[in-house]
């Protein structure tokens, strides 16, 4: 889950990372309510998830009120659907750096990155400076020492006090991370502002999604997804991605429903959508059937299971209950298959479908069913 | 011959009475698993398929002695019960639950490694040796997927493991041992640490592996078959050749960021290896027939 830049401050603030001065505000009205305790210029950021926010114009400055209140207004009509802004003091900004904690697969540890060039994504940095990106990488067991954060420090080329605010900054991220259950704690820029001072000008934090049950301060809501349907699916505990094709995934087990993209793709179709429901999810059939069919485009179902712990009996009743219960006009297509097959082709049978009994030739059928080759 | 769990390994099952810890346990008796044990707080005293169960693997270790342990119990317990079976000593342990925090995989790997004990798993079905032993939930005995043979497979999908093993059975080879190391993006065990097992193993001819888009480790597989670490046949199947970059299917494992861990960075890195890998499951087999022909044991 991406926190917004708002939230990410906030938890700064709590922990004394240095921030700008500012106020978030849900509405123009609310402009002229709101008691601003910092003077002009201000910066005024659009509260949205996505990055590159300066290019397409969702960050705007504002040198008088006047100014401030047709930014405010213009920002609150604007396409994107934005519903918090960020007003901010605008700093004086000697240098801009870069740092984050993120987790690295490879080493399965906490790794710092930091670097001297910051204000851009992170990946155009490792792109234009690869040898000028300082790595720490972090024993999880042991912690943050404090000595690796001074070595950051020092690498960075701070100078005088810079170097023990910025190693607190550092830890107090870290404490952050773990805390939190981040998966990314990112300040970009990191802004130097003064002789002591170095101030984090944007904050990003993603919360691990499988961790949302201890982190009971983050909720996931419908702003978190961008497409109504994969909230929906979401809160039903199932897996959802819509594409622009025409055939309808049901599929148990990520690999696999991967790998059935693949296959479609292969053959010539397009998929409709992602849809997952394995694992603790495998009792949904009937819920996932209920959000596939509510892609309009969609012209065929095609589920595909062979499922291990997702047994494939307990799959081919879902997959009835749908059926009576939705009564779908489209074609469906079904390879349910692994533990408890020989009961789910026997549920299929009952229900007038044929079970298939190779991933492969399932897809193909769906293909040429999508593409008015079959029926 | 097989690797990490053999007819003789004791197992304890922790979660063992919960729907599926019944279930499961039921089918590892008579996959052959030796299971000494079962593991419930506040259930001690109660028998799930004429095995004990005890309130913790400390009480059950004074009665009985075991070598493993596989865990039933949800993400949210899981790292706790991880511990427990590590702290009691034990060195394999298969943990199935899927939907553990990334930083909670992070420390128990850290921690089994400073013990050199070997945990399996998040959000794995399991390993199995066909024929000896069985943790976690492998339909081993759908002998169209899983029959017996030669071939080892180890893997980071549940149900994409089914799909591949019945090609390889189809065409005509069965399994020594099958390895789920996890569709967490963070697994804690890695592939380049369970190929020099399979390299030991006699009775493993040939290793196939299911990957997935994200992360590092077929890269990794890839080089210790550069570097002749693993000199048997290598074939590779890898999911998530079409999946739009930056989005997250399912298995958290499998996202895309800045140009790392592509499915065409995999296959470079495997073919320029040596290994074949190949663009849908069906060919698995086929290519496995041209390996071991190549191998001089067709």
């Amino acid at each position: 889950m991406k926190l917004y830049e708002y939230q990410t401050k906030e938890l700064f603030q709590q922990v004394g990372i240095p921030t700008p001065k500012g106020k978030v505000i849900g509405s123009a009205t609310e402009l002229e309510s709101v008691k601003i305790d910092f003077p002009l210029p201000w910066v005024i950021k659009s509260q949205v998830r996505k990055g590159g926010r300066g290019k397409a114009g969702l960050i705007q400055f504002a040198s008088t009120e006047e100014e401030a209140r047709n930014v405010v207004q213009r920002l609150f009509n604007h396409p994107e659907k934005i519903s918090k802004l960020l007003l901010e003091e605008r700093l004086d900004i000697k240098k801009e750096m870069y740092l984050s904690i993120i987790i690295d697969p490879e080493t399965a540890s906490p790794l710092i990155m930091a670097c001297t060039e910051g204000g851009m994504e992170i990946e155009e940095i490792a792109k234009l400076f690869p040898e000028k990106i300082i790595r720490e990488r972090v024993d999880i067991s042991r912690g943050l020492g404090n000595f690796q954060a001074r070595n950051v420090m020092y690498s960075l080329g701070l100078q005088g006090k810079q170097i023990a605010n910025g190693a607190q900054v550092l830890m107090q991220l870290y404490r952050l991370f773990r805390s939190c259950d981040a998966d990314l704690a990112e300040i970009n820029p990191w802004v130097i502002t003064g002789p002591e001072t170095v101030v984090a000008a944007d904050a990003k934090m993603n919360i691990d999604d499988n961790a949302l049950f201890r982190q009971k301060r983050f909720v996931k809501s419908r702003d978190q997804f961008d497409d109504d349907l994969e909230f929906e699916a979401f809160q039903a505990g199932l897996h959802y991605i819509r594409f622009d094709g025409d055939i309808g995934v049901m599929s148990a087990g990520a690999g696999l429903t991967m790998t059935i993209l693949d296959l479609i793709h292969h053959f010539g179709g397009r998929p409709a959508n992602f849809l997952e429901f394995g694992g603790a999810a495998y009792g949904r059939a009937a819920k996932a059937m209920d959000i596939a069919l509510k892609n309009p485009k969609v012209k065929v179902i095609l589920i595909t299971t062979f499922g291990l712990i997702a047994r494939a009996d307990v799959i081919a009743q879902g997959i009835a209950q749908a059926i009576t219960e939705l009564k779908p006009k489209i074609p469906i297509v079904a390879a349910v298959r692994g533990t408890g097959e020989e009961e789910a082709f026997k549920i299929l049978e009952g229900l007038g479908l044929e079970p298939m009994r190779y991933t492969e030739e399932a897809v193909k059928k769906a293909v040429a069913i999508a593409a008015g080759r079959a029926s | 011959m097989s690797i990490f769990i053999f007819s003789d390994t004791r197992v304890i099952v922790q979660g063992i009475t919960g729907g599926e810890g019944k279930f499961w346990t039921k089918h590892m008796i008579s996959a052959g698993t030796k299971v000494v044990a079962g593991i419930t707080p506040g259930k001690e005293g109660e028998t799930v398929e004429g095995v004990p169960v005890f309130h913790t693997i400390r009480r059950a270790l004074s009665q009985v002695q075991a070598d493993a342990s596989v865990i039933f119990v949800p993400a949210s317990f899981a790292k706790d019960a991880v511990f427990e079976a590590l702290d009691a000593g034990l060195k394999k342990v298969v943990v199935l639950a899927d939907g553990i925090p990334t930083q909670d995989s992070l420390e128990i790997r850290s921690w089994a490694l400073s013990l050199g004990a070997m945990v399996m798993g998040g959000n794995t079905s399991g390993v199995a040796t066909i024929g000896e032993s069985m943790m976690g939930f492998i339909p081993f005995w759908l002998t169209h997927v899983y029959g017996k043979g030669n071939v080892g497979i180890m893997t980071r999908s549940g149900s994409l493991t089914n799909e591949v093993a019945s090609h390889v059975v189809r065409a005509g080879y069965g399994f020594t041992s099958v390895i789920g190391i996890g569709g967490d993006p963070v697994p804690c065990t890695r592939f380049a640490e369970v190929m020099p097992l399979f390299q030991e193993d006699v009775h493993t001819k040939a290793l196939v592996i299911v990957g997935e888009l994200g992360g590092t480790m077929e890269e990794e597989a890839a080089e210790l078959v550069q570097k002749k670490i693993f000199t048997k046949p290598l074939v590779a199947f890898i999911a998530g050749r079409t999946a739009p970059p930056e989005k997250k299917m399912g298995h958290a494992g499998a996202i895309v960021t800045a140009g790392k861990g592509t499915v065409s960075s995999k296959v470079g890195a495997l073919e320029k290896a040596g290994a074949r890998v190949a663009s849908r499951p069906s060919q698995v087999g086929e290519l496995l027939k041209e390996s071991l022909r190549g191998n001089g044991d067709g």
